[in-house]
């Protein structure tokens, strides 16, 4: 299959893998953690206070042992999700402290929030699995907020969702919820329930809190996406080449450490990285660049056997407007086509992630479901093609009234909610209303048809009590 | 009453077999064909039309449910005492000189059909000479102009023009539609309406004769 689209050739795999190599045996990377250190030291790997000289031959034992596919299950088990190969996910926005509202009006994200969002994925047609701190909630104790994102995540979706990583015991209590959930520690050991988020420090260091996590999840059978953020310029070099090799680095050095925990550990292989804007020294998440190195990243990982992550719908527009249609388009059908398996922020997210949009996560959603659609196969068999009906209808015929028409006419072509395919004067009389406006009405409709998943009272309670104990301790 | 409703429901559903088989069995029980047509067939039709301008109904499906009604009504022609017609009235549609576009006054004819317009399409180029032909012939109360290309949308000007000429306009209304056409145009030319898809066109049609 042709596509203009591949950053790497044979040779260039190459020289980005050696690259990493080179800089894990010389430069080495930093683990912030005294129990990495010591795993590392078990392995026989060269440590020098906290900074690790990984070899090829750690990471390519790693490599042998890390799976090129798993499952993440769901509370629902009829929505547990596939993770690698030709499978792919998409899961909401991550991370943004604010919320930008229908108006253009940044403020603080709330707990409310943060349960709204738990709600529209809960009945999204296209968001496969549930996130974690879609939004940051600004009135909770942070020291805990994390087990009121988990309860959430629990109680008001019943579909996979992400976990906990802000700490090490951040990551313990997402564990011991999910045990909870699923019947005991035993059923998630070899069943992934969860996907946790870990993020080097670029340039080559992991922070405490990450290693922490990284090491209880591993440790407890639950999925990581390791990931590295550069900025192009400023936390990395500013050619996308030397940023393939230096995230290459940190991604393995991650996976390494991960499978030194335990055997098998699922992990995927992730990367944001894009452009800083040489202007402002802001991150561009609606750059080229990003696109790019998403591809870079998908290939990266089907090099290595293992499933990969980059962003979806990325814009670094305020407001969701033609600018973060155009930027998010690009970015979520790049990760989609080429070939990313764990599509994170696919939806709602605005101004290089500083906050949420319940408008635009609605329109988003819409773009998911259009590029899946797109990447559907074309079906070219009989039935496909059906030439005798062609030749039935003939020369200047029409296919407006074919039985077939008839019969394929809500299945066959994507259906939207959010886009205008009226003409003008329809959509003048209804109000001439943009695409975020039509956002804003279905909002409204779409929350007040939602209906709590049902869930074990008993599992409800021991899962509420577990926080309210956690809280008081 | 509830054998009515089972005919409607299967019209609204486009199960061509089904509803014929429906009518059938409702005259063999001593149902008056009018009273099938206008409370089974016709009631059907309504809602399928409500249905389409809300969206709840797609093209294909409303045009199935359309096929189906004129099979149900040829079974029931010869039953139908005088003036219990299905007739809302005669209309003559063709795309204007010049344009062969016709996918579109296609999809206006299906649709005032179903509604129960006895339609006449003339096909696409077609002249005003053509078109006054068939108004001589057919004495239509509705003469629709479809043009896609914004070339031929004087030859729509000349054919309104011709029809007000011959001294017919008092008793027929003219619609205008198609993508390089608006409701400026239409008052422009002369036209009575214009209609900016083919579920409005039948719409207007229907409120023009009422």
């Amino acid at each position: 299959m042709y596509d203009r689209m591949q950053e790497l050739n044979q040779q260039d795999f190459s020289r980005v893998h050696e690259s990493a190599m080179d800089l894990l045996k010389n430069t080495g990377i930093v683990f912030n953690d005294d129990e990495a250190i010591e795993i590392f030291k078990h392995n026989n790997v060269k440590v020098e206070g906290k900074t690790v000289f990984l070899t090829e031959k750690d990471v390519r034992a790693a490599l042998e042992k890390a799976p090129a596919t798993f499952t993440v299950a769901g509370r629902n088990p009829d929505k547990s999700v596939a993770i690698g190969g030709d499978d792919f996910v998409f899961v909401p926005g991550y991370g943004a402290p604010y919320i930008i509202d229908a108006q253009g009006e940044q403020r603080e994200a709330v707990m409310e929030d943060y349960d709204t969002f738990c709600k529209l994925i809960h009945t999204s047609k296209y968001i496969d699995m549930n996130g974690w701190m879609m939004v940051e909630p600004s009135d909770m104790p942070p020291e805990t907020v994390h087990m009121d994102m988990m309860l959430s995540n629990f109680l008001l979706c019943d579909k996979p969702c992400m976990g906990s990583p802000v700490s090490r015991q951040g990551a313990k209590d997402g564990i011991e919820m999910a045990a909870i959930v699923f019947g005991g520690k035993e059923k998630i050991m070899d069943q992934p329930v969860s996907v946790s988020l870990i993020n080097s420090l670029s340039p080559l260091q992991f922070s405490d809190e990450m290693v922490g996590s990284l090491i209880e999840l591993a440790r407890n059978g639950q999925a990581c996406v390791v990931a590295s953020l550069i900025m192009a310029g400023a936390s990395g070099p500013v050619t996308l080449g030397g940023v393939a090799a230096l995230q290459n680095a940190e991604i393995l050095a991650g996976i390494t450490l991960a499978q030194m925990v335990r055997e098998g550990a699922p992990v995927i292989y992730g990367s944001t990285s894009s452009a800083m804007d040489m202007k402002t020294g802001a991150l561009s998440i609606g750059a080229p660049a990003l696109a790019k190195n998403t591809n870079v990243t998908a290939q990266m990982a089907r090099f290595y056997n293992l499933p990969s992550r980059s962003g979806g719908g990325l814009t670094d527009a305020l407001y969701p407007d033609g600018q973060a249609g155009i930027e998010s388009a690009l970015a979520l059908s790049t990760a989609a086509r080429s070939g990313i398996n764990f599509i994170l922020h696919s939806c709602g997210i605005l101004g290089s992630y500083i906050a949420m949009s319940f408008e635009k996560f609605l329109m988003d959603e819409e773009l998911c479901g259009m590029v899946r659609q797109m990447l559907k196969p074309i079906a070219f068999d009989d039935e496909g093609i059906d030439v005798e009906m062609i030749k039935k209808t003939g020369i200047g015929g029409q296919y407006l009234t074919n039985p077939k028409t008839f019969k394929l006419c809500r299945t066959e072509f994507f259906l939207p909610d959010l886009m205008t395919r009226m003409n003008y004067d329809a959509w003048s009389a209804g109000g001439k209303k943009r695409i975020h406006e039509v956002a804003d009405d279905k909002l409204s409709q779409r929350l007040a048809k939602y209906e709590k998943p049902d869930i074990d009272p008993a599992v409800e309670k021991e899962l509420t009590e577990y926080v309210n104990r956690r809280k008081n301790a | 009453m509830s054998d009515l409703k089972t005919i409607t429901e299967t019209l609204i559903s486009g199960d061509v077999e089904a509803l014929m088989s429906q009518v059938k069995e409702a005259l063999e029980k001593g149902t008056a064909a009018g009273e099938i047509l206008a409370n089974g067939l016709i009631a059907g039709m309504d809602i399928v039309g409500e249905r389409m301008e809300t969206g709840e109904m797609f093209i294909p499906e409303v045009l199935m449910s359309a096929h189906a009604m004129g099979e149900a009504v040829e079974i029931l022609k010869p039953l139908l005492a005088e003036g219990e017609t299905n007739t809302a009235g005669r209309v003559i549609i063709g795309t204007v000189k010049g344009d062969l576009h016709d996918i579109g006054k296609n999809l206006v004819s299906m649709m005032l059909e179903s509604a129960g317009f006895e339609v006449t399409d003339l096909g696409v180029d077609v002249d005003a000479d053509a078109f006054m032909k068939a108004i001589e012939e057919l004495n239509p109360h509705i003469v629709g102009l479809s043009a896609l290309l914004t070339t031929t949308i004087p030859a729509m000007r000349d054919t309104v023009d011709r029809i007000v000429q011959s001294g017919k306009k008092d008793s027929i209304k003219i619609m205008v539609g198609g993508a390089p056409v608006n409701q400026a145009f239409a008052d422009e030319i002369g036209a009575d309406a214009y209609a900016s898809d083919a579920g409005s066109a039948c719409k207007l049609a229907k409120a023009m004769l009422r």
